[in-house]
């Protein structure tokens, strides 16, 4: 929205989202240093991320949206390729080919997509006229379902349900037609025992199966729902305090620093702490809402709306899952949850969606 | 104008679906606020309570090992405390570093700094202590703790070892304890319903026998696991740890071992290879139940270098081997009484019958000849004489005439083929060679030749040291007995064998002559007379392990040792009134008078001589 002039040249910002990312990304900071029972070197990591993080958030604020409307295709194809490079020359850890190895950190393509999946689409249905015509419709939903399928193959659920999403997201911003969506949705009800028989491990199926009987399993697929159910519940109104969590220290709930986190800061801050963090979370969402619905044109409307939407669904996957009303499956805590490429794949977003946002078309008067 | 049109259209689409999204994103972040309020208020007490529940945890305590006794109140084997140096893996954040700064002033085995790195991290995730050094010295303890200020996550503890005080010499009756291996373990959790974390009185954790007394009389000997309830706080450490039930320590074993019969056991072995038994004929229980050589027990159960133990593993010797219950052994001549009380029961003979011992017996189907060990043989032999003098050619005449499965029969009744102890650990019941398991194993016939060996305890006939030593405590008790045991003053039912024919004045003449094999100036033992100071019964035996066709062949059978005759004794005493009976088997000791009745005598002598 706004800039700042200097001589030469002037600096694109939005002081609402850059203070509240800031203040977000510094909160998760002190959170990560208890959740991993105070490891230094957890939190000097972190934190090189998050400094790091927020300069190439400032960084990819300055360019024109023009820039990212031209290269989105560019964009996407080389994060479509690293992913593949991680498939087949990256390290493998815990059976599954996520990442590529740069010695001094390890980063995760497929974050990648989430961001570049959505822009292209927008980019592709910018000139499209209304309604979309089934010809669009069709190729954008196999694109989405290619990125998807080569996600979810190394393997990756979580990531790649989000990507499918993202795409999903901006199809139906750009106007998918309301018959589509019926239709789709319909044939999709009817499919369900199939994909549900023929799609899902059976690991899969057990996580679904005991969110809605965790009396099935209470040691095995349920053990970390419940345990993280006793987290949150026994942390109350107040908190048990910073660093006093017994369920987070005693090795009780699972992945702390990273899928559970939410857990820790519940059973630590309480229900006050809970309160105050997913105020700040809301309120990225409504200052994303204003910019996207005052964006210049379509291609930043779209980008800014999809993007923020990607950033809600994985905070409502996350926090659904630790709370116990969605399956287990592996999703971090946007801005704070340990982890370099997640964390720098926001930033990224962000600093998109500030520049759509503040940079103003040069309308003739 | 269509193209400002359009724009709009789609700017207020836009609009709307986003709307529509956000929407719905905000109607679940009711539903998810909804959520965390009912686990945080409306059931926070619920969930309070299973965190707590979560950070106190139940705690077993290990109970102290019984003391192990012997049949005159000796401690055999009991418990020794020693200090461990024990760390907390929990409050340790670098092993590496941790163990560098131990080794500064602490000597720490390569092995025992593997054991701990490779244990870390599981204890560190379920806050379990780890031991790093055990039976750490004085000096070491010292050092330690002056520096314990700067280690909060390791301590000095105490602990106890299983102490076997008389370790190599009783480490096949007794055995020895060691740690349960995985599927013992599962077991152990089970039946003893432990918690997860153990708090262990014993250096080595959780023990139990592996072998002997300490495996048969595990259940008693354990004692019973103690409960402790303990509280930790958040960073793990205790804040409280109460007692919910104390260890009970296990009970004590009272054995019918006796020592000193045991140390002269020893000795008289001098590590030769072989066993001897000895029974109380008062209540059948075992006095001696030695076999030879043995092994450090001590390190078996506290820790013994691999290479150490692959040496006794393999070693030629056989250690581990334990010969008094599972060494198969042909009986020989020890196994004339027995045949002579089948031939007297079945009317073959009596005692004033007579043949005459020309050296040999041809058998009459085949001519084949069955040598005597005297060559030209006794003369004329009655009974009394074949059994004072040995004489072959009497009992292979007598098991000429005998039928094989009355005879068979009559050796189970005296306990061959049959398990002897009730509580031993795994002793070898062996087999009576029966003419169905000859045609199964050998795919032949029983031969008449078969059972003309059979008279002279040779051939199939195969007996362990433990099996000789009942069957001299049923004839020395006149045919009455009860099951052996190790454990004093089992309640046991006592048996006794049927006869008709066989007197109790038959009872008296054999007895006459077994004494005389060794007080008649012409018994095969009689140069055992003058080592002790009363009246011993007994009967020799030398097990030809290669039977040699002519003596030239015998002779250089001799020379390699492994194939030299096992010498053989059984013997009771003191006569009239025998109070034990005792069985020998020395390995390639080749005559039984000579070699296994020093033996038999000095075990007598400790037992009599007290």
């Amino acid at each position: 929205m706004r800039y700042l002039d200097f001589k030469k040249f002037s600096i694109y910002y939005d002081p609402y989202l850059i203070i509240s990312i800031t203040l977000l990304s510094i909160i998760g900071l002190f959170f990560l240093y208890s959740a991993s029972d105070g490891n230094a070197a957890v939190l000097i990591k972190q934190s090189i991320f998050v400094f790091f993080g927020l300069i190439l958030m400032i960084v990819l604020s300055q360019p024109d949206p023009q820039i990212y409307y031209s290269y989105s295709g560019f964009f996407l194809l080389i994060s479509i390729i690293l992913v593949f490079v991680a498939i087949f020359f990256g390290p493998e850890i815990n059976g599954a080919n996520r990442w590529i190895s740069f010695g001094f950190v390890t980063l995760q393509p497929s974050e990648l997509c989430k961001i570049f999946l959505p822009i292209f689409i927008a980019s592709y249905l910018y000139g499209v006229k209304l309604p979309i015509n089934l010809k669009n419709t069709f190729l954008t939903i196999f694109l989405i379902l290619v990125v998807f399928l080569i996600v979810s193959s190394q393997p990756d659920l979580g990531t790649a349900i989000v990507i499918l999403l993202s795409g999903l997201y901006v199809l139906f911003l750009a106007g998918l037609s309301w018959t589509f969506i019926g239709s789709a949705l319909a044939i999709f009800v009817i499919s369900l025992p199939f994909l549900w028989n023929n799609f899902l491990e059976p690991f899969q199926r057990q996580r679904i199966a005991t969110l809605f009987n965790p009396d099935l399993d209470p040691f095995g697929s349920a053990w970390n729902i419940t345990q993280s159910k006793i987290a949150i519940g026994s942390g109350g109104i107040f908190g048990k305090g910073f660093g006093e969590g017994t369920q987070s220290h005693l090795n009780f709930l699972p992945e702390t620093e990273t899928d559970f986190i939410f857990a820790v800061i519940a059973e630590e801050f309480g229900l006050i702490g809970l309160t105050i963090l997913i105020g700040l979370y809301f309120f990225i969402f409504i200052r994303c809402f204003y910019l996207s619905i005052n964006a210049r044109d379509r291609f930043c409307r779209l980008v800014i709306g999809g993007l923020s939407l990607v950033f809600i669904s994985t905070l409502f996957i996350n926090i659904g899952m630790v709370i116990g009303l969605l399956p287990v499956v592996g999703m971090p805590l946007p801005l704070i949850s340990q982890g370099g490429s997640s964390l720098i794949s926001f930033y990224i977003a962000f600093g998109i969606i500030i520049s759509m946002a503040s940079h103003k078309k040069l309308v003739p008067r | 104008m269509t193209e400002i049109n359009e724009t709009y259209k789609e700017k207020i689409s836009f609009n709307k679906r986003l709307i529509f999204l956000y929407v719905t994103f905000g109607i679940l972040g009711v539903v998810f606020y909804y959520q965390i309020f009912n686990l945080q208020i409306s059931n926070y007490s619920e969930y309070e309570i299973a965190a707590e529940n979560n950070k106190n945890e139940e705690i077993s305590v290990q109970p102290l090992r019984g003391i192990i006794f012997d049949r005159n109140g000796e401690i055999l084997v009991n418990n020794i405390p020693t200090f461990d140096l024990i760390t907390k893996p929990f409050f340790i954040d670098d092993p590496d570093d941790f163990l560098l700064k131990l080794s500064s002033f602490l000597e720490i085995d390569e092995e025992d700094k593997k054991v701990f790195l490779s244990q870390f991290k599981k204890a560190k995730t379920l806050n379990k202590e780890l031991t790093l050094k055990q039976s750490i010295s004085d000096e070491d303890k010292a050092k330690f703790l002056v520096r314990s200020h700067m280690f909060e996550n390791a301590y000095v503890g105490e602990r106890y070892l299983r102490n076997y005080l008389y370790p190599e010499i009783f480490s096949h009756s007794i055995g020895y304890v060691g740690r349960p291996n995985d599927d013992e373990l599962d077991e152990i959790y089970e039946k003893r319903s432990l918690n997860k974390k153990i708090n262990f009185t014993y250096t080595n954790q959780l023990i139990i026998g592996k072998t002997g007394l300490e495996f048969t009389y595990e259940d008693i000997l354990t004692g019973e696991f103690g409960n402790n309830l303990r509280e930790v706080d958040a960073r793990g450490r205790t804040l409280d740890e109460k007692i919910s039930s104390e260890p009970k320590v296990g009970n004590n074993l009272y054995t019918s071992l006796d020592l000193k019969s045991h140390q002269a056991a020893h000795k008289a072995f001098n590590n030769r290879k072989g066993a001897v038994v000895a029974i109380d004929i008062k209540d059948g229980s075992i006095v001696t139940l030695f076999s030879s050589p043995t092994f450090p027990t001590n390190q078996l159960a506290n820790g013994i270098l691999q290479k150490d133990f692959d040496e006794l593993l393999l070693s030629e010797e056989k250690p581990f081997f334990n010969r008094a219950l599972k060494g198969r052994y042909p009986p020989a001549s020890s196994i004339k009484p027995a045949i002579a009380m089948y031939g007297i029961e079945e009317g073959l003979i009596d005692w004033d019958f007579s043949i005459f011992d020309e050296g040999f017996f041809t058998l009459p189907e085949d001519g084949r000849i069955y040598r005597d060990w005297k060559e030209g043989g006794h003369g004329d032999t009655n009974l009394f004489k074949a059994i004072t003098q040995s004489s072959n050619t009497y009992f292979f005449d007598l098991a000429y005439r005998s039928d094989i499965n009355q005879l068979n029969k009559h050796l189970s009744s005296l306990g061959f083929g049959g398990k002897a102890c009730i509580d031993c650990f795994e002793e070898d019941k062996v087999f009576v060679p029966e003419p169905s398991w000859k045609m199964n194993k050998h795919n032949f016939g029983w031969f008449k030749g078969d059972t003309v060996n059979m008279g002279v305890g040779q051939g199939y006939l195969v007996s362990t040291p433990i099996q000789l030593a009942k069957y001299a405590y049923i004839m020395a008790n006149k045919g009455k007995f009860s099951d052996l045991s190790l454990k004093k003053d089992l309640v046991k039912s006592e048996k006794s064998i049927e006869f008709n024919k066989f007197s109790n004045d038959d009872w008296f003449k054999l007895h006459e002559s077994m004494v005389n094999v060794i007080e008649g100036n012409t018994g095969t033992a009689r140069r055992l007379r003058e080592r002790k100071n009363y009246i011993v019964a007994a009967k020799t035996g030398t097990a030809e392990l290669v039977s040699g066709d002519n003596r030239e062949q015998y002779s250089e059978t001799r020379l390699d040792d492994s194939l030299r005759d096992h010498a053989l004794i059984i013997a009771f005493g003191p006569m009239p009134n025998p109070r034990y009976a005792v069985s020998v088997v020395v390995e390639n000791g080749e005559s039984g008078g000579s070699v296994a009745g020093p033996v038999a005598i000095s075990v007598l002598n400790s037992l009599i001589q007290e």
